[in-house]
């Protein structure tokens, strides 16, 4: 059975509600192949267009040992490079964001690029012989736009395009000219003491909000739902509830939010959010649109990343609105970053046996699913060998990773 | 590495990056690349790009004072002004 979106987003009557083994969660040989298989082969938001508004604007996005350029050329067209001087290999540009007037200069020796890619020319020159400017051009990134968001892919995968991917829902997210929005500010970045799993354990299932979000709950309460994860892509919306809201920030912006014109009305009192395999999630609320993600530092730690964007025409009202529903999120954010630390440090006790989901959880499940299909390994039980790990899943046969 | 354009439009603009005013923020590596631009050219000698080079990273470094400083043959093959570098 379908729902609108097209999506058979059904919770099976018998289902395994044991999440991924606790092993998964602190070996370092297995992140090793999360960082190859998971990471670097699916698409990652690096950020939004209007992050690189101007000839020359850029915006860095790091991940897993890799590091991407966003750029934006002379013709006004956004490119994606590796940010990587094909000399020696040093980034080009060492902030996280900014503009480049004339042309890329590597900080290391000085190799000049067009904002193109091309190679306009090597430092000294006269040491080299004739270098041809595509061959020692930057080298492009696989990467996409959708409704604004810029994609990037470090490594050929297993998805299909962004298009393709979100197209469950395409329609519903054109209400919101996510590709006409303005960023808030730059993107934020945080660091948290956890697992990257940890992080979307928790933020894939709304079971919890009752308890550790009363905010969420103040705003939308009982009709928040969550949809799995099918085919790569999840969903989740909450509607205002009727009651004025007990609570400063939400009952304000109950009273407040003023949806722009163009919105469709059905999203005029809806917070929506987008999963994305493995790592991120597009939301949406009257007012903004952002996104989040998160990806690993090591074992134990995440970097966090998130970037807000507004419509770019507001007034005194909507701009008041926005506040409120950043503040709502803040506090929400804070609360969930304290909840995955009770659930990773959970994965180093002897003591502890594993989740046991409720099918308000089956969204974590089908992320594990997802993971699992990738990288079989993750169905073995108890903690294997560290030195056997990447063989034991190349032997337990698999399509995503070898 | 093949030579520019020969866009005219595009040569005066690196001229006039080429003249950035020293100490604008960013304006050495700004002054470096449009260099590079005008040796694709043969408008400019490997000493010249070279001297643009050291102060790539210092925009209060006046290019023309170093290659004077440093005696430099041949800075100005373009007759660029450096008058009004300030």
């Amino acid at each position: 059975m379908m729902n609108k979106n097209n999506r058979d987003i059904r919770v099976p009557a018998i289902w395994d509600r044991s999440g991924l083994p606790g092993w998964c969660y602190h070996s370092p040989a297995l992140l090793e192949l999360e960082k190859e298989h998971i990471f670097k082969t699916h698409w990652q938001i690096a950020c939004h267009v209007s992050d690189v508004p101007e000839v020359g604007s850029f915006q860095t996005f790091d991940m897993c040992g890799e590091r991407a350029i966003i750029l934006r050329d002379s013709d006004r067209k956004v490119r994606a490079f590796h940010n990587i001087c094909r000399h020696r290999g040093s980034r080009l540009v060492v902030k996280d964001n900014g503009i480049c007037k004339n042309a890329l200069v590597c900080p290391f020796h000085g190799w000049v690029y067009n904002l193109d890619g091309t190679l306009r020319g090597a430092a000294r020159p006269d040491s080299f012989p004739e270098l041809d400017k595509h061959k020692f051009g930057l080298r492009t990134i696989d990467f996409e736009i959708w409704n604004g968001f810029v994609f990037v892919r470090f490594k050929k995968g297993p998805q299909p395009a962004v298009k393709e991917l979100l197209e469950p829902f395409a329609r519903e997210a054109a209400g919101y000219n996510m590709a006409d929005h303005v960023p808030v500010g730059e993107l934020w970045h945080g660091q948290s003491p956890v697992n990257w799993k940890s992080v979307r354990d928790v933020d894939n299932e709304g079971y919890h909000v009752a308890m550790a979000h009363p905010a969420l709950q103040d705003l939308y309460g009982a009709t928040y739902a969550d949809e799995p994860y099918v085919n790569g892509v999840s969903r989740s919306d909450g509607k205002f509830t009727q009651s004025s809201g007990r609570r400063w920030a939400v009952r304000n912006y109950k009273k407040m939010s003023k949806p722009q014109e163009h919105l469709p009305e059905s999203l005029h009192r809806s917070w929506l959010y987008y999963g994305l395999f493995p790592n991120a999630v597009i939301a949406a609320t009257p007012e903004t649109i952002l996104f989040y993600q998160e990806f690993p530092l090591s074992t134990a730690k995440s970097q966090l990343r998130s970037g807000i964007y507004r419509n770019p025409v507001e007034d005194r009202q909507q701009r008041a609105s926005r506040y409120l529903a950043n503040r709502i999120d803040r506090e929400t954010v804070k609360e969930d970053i304290q909840l995955t630390i009770w659930s990773n440090e959970s994965m180093a006790s002897d003591s502890f046996e594993g989740f046991y989901l409720s099918d308000l959880e089956y969204g974590v499940r089908s992320h594990h699913d997802h993971l699992r299909a990738i990288l079989p390994i993750y169905n073995v039980k108890q903690a294997p060998i560290e030195d056997d790990v990447k063989t034991l899943n190349t032997s337990l046969g698999n399509t995503g990773a070898q | 590495v093949t030579t520019g354009t020969g866009n005219p439009d595009e040569f005066d603009r690196q001229k006039t990056l080429l003249l950035s005013k020293v100490g604008d923020p960013g304006s050495g590596a700004v002054r470096y690349a449009a260099a590079m631009y005008f040796f694709n050219q043969k408008l400019l000698s490997c000493d010249v790009l070279e001297i643009y080079r050291r102060c790539c990273k210092f925009d209060n470094e006046d290019p023309v004072e170093l290659a004077k400083f440093e005696k430099i043959e041949g800075f100005s093959p373009l007759s660029f002004n450096s008058g009004n570098r300030r």
